[in-house]
């Protein structure tokens, strides 16, 4: 999964946007697979955001023999060091969404800015941020990541910044696109002939029409930041105090759970980060579904239509 | 000639990003890792030591100097010595770079192949069964972290069917006489397999998606509605129609997932202890030693630089329409 | 004589996303006879773009269709897409609304036009390349011109060359979607008189759709008005100009002083045609019409002679047959 692709795909969304937060919210909340999305999506924060209540002590206190088979006493067995799977799980699962959110959020701001700056005020702005993007874009986002990373050390924050860093490009081609659409728009003309300053226009006239999908895209981001983190995680180059669920991965790898056939410790935090992705992307997808509608009607499809019977007509299929 | 125009500026851009390659890569290892040299892990290097190093290296320039002595030796294809084998680092990444090669491009074919049949029928075929099981297995793959499904494949896959996780080498082929080519062909093979599959996986849910939206798209426009009225079947419109114009799209967002291929094989060849490019990287990072991850950096960014370029081209050959 | 096109109590009807349909033909009945000019009239949403859509089997799959379309006596409707199929192009062909997209970008347009000739049969290769060359002068393009692709030509050269396509298979009758809108209003009389000349030269029935009137005026021998799915009036140009017996013809055409002139007039009668997704009851016209009277919103009215060849839905006829019975 790359990001890269999926900034490319959902530009086509952008101009066609009508951005208003009733008919997006109506979209959402007709199409099931907007709201299966979100309801996993949801699901884990809940448990990020309870897991100081789930979990007492340190979750990678060894409470039980290494790659215990999962049973009564441990849900998902435990892990090579004698640790409780689902403690990990949880523990996890905050710090991968946290690093998720974070990384978006960073990526969002500098996405959103640049786009925002480049789309409202086009020209020369226009052209050299969008070519600086564009450089940026070309470089291949993972392999800069892990060198980032393996040259600057392993603190979270670094990671985060790291992710955020990498990944704008995309939010600021589709921001710059809504924007410079939004700016068409005849009320914000107006306003500005009546004079409103470029800050108030901004404020009061582009952001809200932009908002819509900014957040939309972030909800993507969150996904391509967490699946960033475990590769990081993976090659070593992640904070070796805090547990992620790429470090689970890792741990699995580096502990030859593999050789001790427990499926239990490499099998489900890899599940959390698909489930995490594929809920986002259901989110994402629909929503570029509802606010580009054609999308759903195809001039070919093996299905025809159909003759119905009006005294003693033939049916057909 | 068409279009001198364009190829003239897709060239120009290539160029320039090679340069923002080249100096990124400057930049990053020279001027905000700190001193390669002090990183060594050298308990005995005296202070002497690490002087003669600095000098060695080159480092006790000033910082202009060492960009230009740097671009100097990439003129003349050297990138430095390893710090852990003193060998050069072209001679450190080539063997490596043979293995790696082969594996991601079976992979990519195959995912390529199997992405596109299956996009295909998915869009021609909306709403029914069979496009629900390509969109949900495209989706599941493409949300599967490369390195993770890598582990299930060897877990529950290679038992299965017999084939080796590690490595490229049975080592034990060859000891009793010389082994036939065709036997070193298919050890090999039996090797690239598994971290193929694996690839090929991944990029199989990225591609299926893709090109159903792309489909999905082209299928919609008022040319498919003309093709039907004048006649056309339903296969020949899909085909002669859709899937020609549906090209475009696919061309450019494949072009643009090279990185992640590269960066899903560094994974994948670190799980499977593949002895590629990826796991030469991954070993570099291990042992610090920055020339060769220099290296490796610059060599797979100047393969997606060369890449996207194609991509341009390509996208310019298939579209009448581009013409500046 | 059997006419050479007739539809019979042709009914369409759209599955809508959340449930339900949308009736959007709602049985219409009409006559074309070979080498008939004859216009599909109404505004936007009346259902004429899906009738003669229907005409093709040219419907997305969530559509139903009711009723028979006659062609020489044979109903090409019967079995749905496997017995109209046959008849695409080389018996009815199409110059769709926005011919513009019509033509796939990637492909020269004269392959695109080569392409039903050998799919039909009619002539392949050098045959058919030469073909090209002879429609494309008769429509007004330099031959040349086969070889290059859709974004070269100017809007006009690209409608002439959808006619052009149309032509390729020698069809029985033309159907024209709004050939002239977005045409500069030269162009569109030049496209007019295209039209025209080309059902004289190749003996082609002609149905002709759109708003605007003075275009069917210019072209037609007959016009149908349709309004929310049903034919209003019917008739020759001649009455539905000088002797409309619909109100909703009258206003539509009352509403073009000029006949003799170009261009589109927008046609602004208040209020709106009713949903077509809930069923109608009584004239579909009364809530905008200026002589409703007592049996207008409860009874539907049918569809009667009112003159040789002329047929209005209209609750008013009736008061004046039995005035003049």
């Amino acid at each position: 999964m790359s990001a890269a692709t999926q900034g490319a795909a959902a530009e086509g969304v952008s101009a066609a946007a009508t951005a208003r937060p009733r008919a997006i919210r109506a979209a959402i909340l007709s199409s099931p697979q907007a709201l299966a999305g979100l309801a996993i999506v949801g699901a884990f924060v809940a448990v990020a955001l309870l897991s100081p209540l789930l979990l007492d002590g340190n979750p990678r206190a060894k409470v039980g023999p290494i790659f215990e088979h999962p049973g009564s006493g441990h849900l998902l067995g435990t892990d090579g060091g004698g640790a409780d799977m689902v403690k990990l799980l949880i523990a996890g699962t905050r710090v991968s969404l946290l690093v998720g959110f974070a990384a978006a959020l960073v990526s969002a701001f500098i996405g959103g800015t640049v786009g925002l700056l480049a789309g409202f005020f086009g020209g020369k702005i226009d052209i050299a941020l969008m070519r600086m993007t564009d450089y940026v874009l070309v470089i291949p986002d993972i392999p800069l990541m892990i060198v980032v990373a393996a040259l600057f050390g392993r603190s979270l924050t670094n990671i985060i910044l790291i992710i955020g860093v990498i990944y704008w490009t995309t939010t600021a081609r589709l921001i710059r696109a809504q924007v410079k659409s939004v700016r068409e728009r005849v009320y914000v003309k107006r306003a500005g002939a009546l004079g409103a300053g470029n800050t108030r226009l901004i404020t009061k006239h582009v952001l809200p029409q932009v908002a819509p999908l900014l957040i939309a895209n972030t909800v993507l981001l969150v996904a391509y930041a967490i699946f960033a983190e475990t590769f990081i995680t993976f090659l070593g180059l992640g904070d070796p105090s805090i547990i992620s669920w790429g470090r689970l991965i890792q741990n699995a790898f580096t502990d030859d759970a593999i050789l001790n056939d427990a499926w239990w410790a490499i099998v489900p935090p890899g599940v959390c980060v698909t489930l995490v992705v594929l809920g986002s992307t259901m989110f994402g997808q629909s929503l570029e579904d509802a606010l580009n509608p054609r999308l759903r009607s195809g001039h070919l499809s093996v299905r025809r239509f159909r003759m119905r019977p009006l005294g003693g007509q033939l049916d057909s299929e | 000639m068409r279009g001198l125009d364009y190829v003239g500026k897709r060239l120009l851009f290539a160029a320039l990003t090679v340069v923002v390659a080249i100096t990124l890569n400057f930049v990053l290892f020279r001027t905000l890792s700190g001193d390669a040299v002090s990183a060594l892990r050298c308990r005995q290097c005296t202070a002497q030591f690490k002087e003669y190093q600095r000098q060695e290296l080159g480092l006790d320039n000033s910082k202009w100097e060492q960009y230009r002595i740097y671009l100097v030796d990439l003129a003349h294809g050297n990138l430095g010595k390893s710090l852990r084998s003193e060998a050069p680092v072209t001679g450190e990444l080539w063997p490596p770079l043979k293995n790696t090669v082969p594996m991601v491009a079976l992979g990519t074919f195959f995912s390529i192949v199997f992405g596109v049949l299956v996009g295909v029928i998915s869009a021609w075929r909306r709403g029914t069964w069979a496009d629900r099981t390509g969109l949900w297995t495209g989706l599941s793959f493409y949300s599967m972290p490369p390195q993770w499904l890598g582990l299930l494949v060897v877990l529950f896959v290679a038992g299965a069917v017999g084939l080796p996780t590690s490595g490229i080498k049975d080592p034990t082929l060859g000891i009793l006489g010389d082994a036939s080519t065709w036997a070193v062909f298919v050890d090999r093979m039996r090797h690239m397999t598994l971290p193929a599959l694996t690839l090929g996986l991944v990029l199989y849910g990225e591609y299926a998606l893709i090109v159903r939206s792309a489909m999905l798209e082209t299928l919609g426009e008022d040319y498919v509605l003309t093709a039907r009225a004048k006649g056309l079947s339903n296969w020949a419109t899909v085909w002669r129609h859709g899937l020609r114009n549906a090209l475009l799209p696919i061309v450019t967002l494949v072009a643009l997932s090279l990185g992640f291929i590269i960066g899903g094989s560094i994974t994948i060849e670190y799980v499977f202890s593949y002895p590629g490019i990826g796991l030469a990287v991954v070993e570099a990072i291990d042992q610090r030693d920055y020339p060769v991850l220099q290296g490796a950096f610059l060599l797979l960014t100047l393969a997606v630089i060369v890449a996207n370029l194609v991509a341009d081209l390509l996208y310019f050959k298939l579209d009448p329409r581009v013409s500046t | 004589m059997t006419p050479l096109l007739e539809v019979d109590g042709l009914n369409v009807w759209f599955d809508l996303p959340g449930g339900g349909e949308l009736h959007a033909v709602r049985g219409i009945d009409f006559e074309l006879d070979a080498g008939e000019r004859f216009g599909l009239v109404g505004e936007s949403g009346c259902g004429k773009t899906t009738a003669i859509l229907t005409m093709m089997g040219l419907l997305p799959p969530n559509a139903s269709v009711a009723g028979e379309v006659r062609l020489g006596g044979e109903n090409i409707l019967a079995r749905g897409e496997e017995s109209v199929s046959p008849h695409r192009w080389n018996d009815i062909a199409m110059v769709f609304q926005g011919a513009m997209n019509a033509f796939n970008p990637v492909q020269t347009v004269g392959s695109q036009i080569e392409e039903p000739m050998r799919l039909h049969g009619i002539a392949e290769g050098k045959n058919a390349r030469r073909q090209v060359e002879e429609l494309f002068e008769r429509v007004g393009i330099p031959s040349d011109r086969a070889s290059r692709y859709p974004h070269e030509f100017s809007g006009g050269m690209r409608q002439r060359a959808a006619i052009a396509m149309a032509l390729a298979c020698e069809p029985k009758i033309l159907l024209a979607d709004e050939p002239t809108t977005a045409l500069d209003v030269m162009v569109q009389a030049q496209i007019l008189e295209l039209l025209s000349s080309l059902a004289t030269d190749f003996d082609l029935a002609l149905i002709l759709v759109t708003h605007d009137l003075p275009i069917v005026a210019h072209v037609c021998d007959r016009a149908a008005v349709m309004y929310a799915g049903v034919i209003a009036e019917s008739g020759t140009i001649d009455d539905l100009f000088h002797a409309p017996r619909h109100p909703y013809t009258r206003l539509l055409f009352a509403a073009t002083p000029d006949l003799h002139a170009g261009g589109d007039r927008v046609v602004s009668i208040p209020g709106a045609p009713p949903r077509l997704d809930q069923p109608i009851v009584g004239c579909p016209f009364e809530p905008r019409c200026d002589r409703a009277f007592e049996p207008c919103p409860t009874v539907t009215p049918a569809l009667k002679r009112v003159g040789d060849r002329h047929v209005a839905a209209c609750h008013l006829n009736d008061i004046v047959r039995e005035a003049t019975a």
